[in-house]
């Protein structure tokens, strides 16, 4: 597993758009680290997922990396350049969608996104309104282009809060938990206009807790809890490397179970023990589940040879296996086992 | 700091000047903003003139109507009225999340203050020109405008938006809540008000109370208003000119360091 420490630092600078390395804040003397020396790097044109539960870090992160907090210590460059000494001219190419909902609540739909345009020193009013147009069409505001803002759903603001944001060009966009409040289609369209981006050079660094929508969106993903980076990966990578550890299966017999045979089936599920110690995040406590009458479902760390001790044991207490299935966790079940399993160690400690 | 920098930093505030008057200030504030003195002149300047009678107010070694004293008081009174849409803006920006926004975007704390302040000047500057065009009858007889007494005005008005803005400020980022800000800011402004010589002259008073009157940055405000239009400036109009600029820049420095800690 990579964590924070094994993260490698050695990328070629033209290659990361922003790079941190061993960030630390704290608000206030004696008061506890909310980031705990995190380091990542995110290259140019990705999607990179920053996923945790609440009070992690996620926000206190992206406050710090969009100039709107100061961290206690740590480097964090982006686009190549020093964020603190920088912060002007790197402001002007990031993009920044916060989870609170930001609107102008005297302006129209239309003028909010023209004024927005303006400020972000887009001077021609042509150019401007043709961008207004655009955006207006893209994300489907055309209907309310005439309503004030304060008169808007809660769903419909963000949406204008999301447009918004593409009314300037940038290099770098960060999101922070941007889907909430979207409805199905508008949370499907956001995510493809940003893909769409991304496919044309755009790096997104992306929060949120939906994990489908971090497997659909991110080329990579950091979880972090406690203030750490937890895990680090592809979103293959993470289910590849949690993922073997813990899939279940579900076995349906022809008969009825007994008591014996579902004893003897606790006994090799009890001994499946964790890969080794080192693997404390990795271990997902066994599991079976009596399912009916005739079936089972097993959760285990290593699947294949739970799978063989069982084919072994059918046949000798006289049973047999009508149907047989493995199932791979989902994303949101790696993320959990890994917060949860994070969570039980600190609390350990 | 280089020229391509000041370009920039100047830029960024007239572009948040441009919003602060077409996106976050309601219209009613300025129609408020000129119905106000209009009730203070027409009605209360010649009810008040009734009960004072012909002996009008001194202004240095002239004599002026009361209702013309009053209209110029309200000029300095309006800067006043008018501050608290720094702090209006201010968390009405914090509450719809543009605060948050704005400093995500190219423009910093000091941009966003000094933006506030010419936001005032700029309300504080057109609406004692329109108290001038409404109540022209009412001083008509009295005024003596000259280039030098105007631009002391003009100061007294730019020098009062800053004071007042920048203590608009200073109180909204001290404060939890809005409810609480209006309640200080309100009880504040009912104190500049009536321990100042908006509405009545401090010579004369007894001394304690006329002493508080120069504790109170509104007096100065409306002397040297007054001493501009009617070109009665002397070394105290002076004296009061350094005060007001000692009170504003002490004030501004205040709200600037204010806002620069204010956690996000």
């Amino acid at each position: 597993m990579k964590t924070s420490q094994d993260i490698p630092l050695t990328y070629n600078e033209n290659e990361n758009c922003i790079k941190v390395t061993n960030l630390k804040k704290q608000y206030g003397k004696g008061k506890p680290l909310v980031i705990n020396g995190i380091s990542f790097a995110v290259k140019y044109g990705t999607v990179f997922g920053f996923l945790g539960p609440n009070g992690a870090g996620k926000t206190t992160t992206l406050k710090i990396l969009t100039s709107l907090l100061n961290p206690t210590s740590g480097d964090i460059t982006i686009f190549g350049k020093d964020l603190f000494k920088k912060q002007s001219e790197i402001k002007r190419k990031i993009g920044v969608v916060s989870q609170n909902p930001s609107f102008e609540a005297n302006l129209k739909v239309e003028r909010s996104l023209d004024l927005y345009g303006l400020l972000w020193g887009l001077n021609d009013r042509k150019a401007r309104k043709d961008k207004v147009k655009e955006i207006l069409k893209t994300f489907d505001l055309e209907s309310i282009k005439n309503s004030k803002n304060d008169e808007l759903s809660i769903g419909q603001r963000r949406r204008v809060q999301l447009a918004r944001e593409f009314m300037h060009d940038m290099n770098l966009l960060f999101l922070d938990e941007p889907t909430v409040g979207l409805d199905p289609s508008a949370r499907r369209m956001l995510l493809d206009h940003i893909k769409k981006h991304v496919k044309s050079g755009l790096t997104v660094f992306f929060t949120t807790h939906i994990m489908e929508e971090a497997e659909y969106l991110c080329d990579e993903i950091a979880i972090i809890d406690n203030g750490k980076i937890i895990a680090f990966d592809t979103p293959i990578g993470l289910k590849q490397r949690y993922g073997r550890m813990n899939k279940s299966i579900e076995i349906t017999f022809k008969d009825n179970l007994n008591e014996p045979f579902v004893n003897i089936l606790k006994d090799i599920v009890k001994e499946n023990k964790k890969v080794s110690d080192d693997d404390e995040l990795n271990y997902t406590y066994p599991e079976i589940t009596l399912k009916g009458g005739n079936a089972i479902k097993i959760k285990v760390n290593d699947i294949e040879k739970v799978i063989s001790e069982i084919f072994l044991i059918v046949p000798k207490n006289g049973m047999e296996i009508e149907n047989i299935s493995v199932n791979s966790p989902s994303l949101e079940e790696i993320f959990l086992s890994i917060v949860g399993n994070s969570k039980d160690n600190f609390n350990k400690r | 700091m280089k020229f391509t920098d000041k370009y920039v930093f100047v830029s960024g505030i007239l572009l948040l000047l441009y919003r602060n008057l077409f996106a976050a200030i309601d219209k009613m504030f300025f129609i408020w903003q000129i119905l106000f003195p209009v009730f203070q002149i027409y009605i209360m300047g010649y009810a008040y003139s009734a009960l004072i009678g012909d002996q009008g107010i001194n202004i240095g070694t002239s004599s002026i109507s009361y209702v013309a004293f009053l209209t110029t008081g309200m000029m300095g009174f309006n800067v006043m009225q008018g501050s608290q849409i720094a702090g209006t803006i201010f968390w009405n920006d914090r509450k719809n999340g543009m605060f948050h926004q704005i400093l995500a975007m190219p423009f910093n704390k000091i941009q966003y203050v000094i933006a506030n302040l010419v936001t005032l000047i700029v309300i504080g500057l057109t609406s004692a020109t329109a108290i001038i065009l409404i109540g022209l009858p009412t001083i008509f007889q009295d005024m003596n405008i000259t280039v030098w007494g105007i631009s002391y005005t003009i100061f007294a008005l730019v020098a009062g938006s800053i004071f007042f803005g920048s203590f608009t400020i200073i109180l909204s980022t001290k404060m939890k809540s809005s409810e609480t800000y209006n309640v200080f800011s309100n009880g504040l402004f009912i104190f500049f008000i009536f321990v100042s010589s908006v509405f009545y002259p401090a010579e004369g008073l007894p001394q304690p109370l006329s002493a508080a009157f120069y504790f109170n940055p509104l007096t100065y405000i409306a002397d040297i208003t007054r001493a501009g239009i009617f070109s009665h400036i002397d070394a105290f109009t002076n004296l009061e000119v350094l005060a007001l600029t000692l009170f504003s820049v002490g004030a501004f420095v205040i709200a600037t360091r204010a806002m620069v800690k204010l956690q996000i």
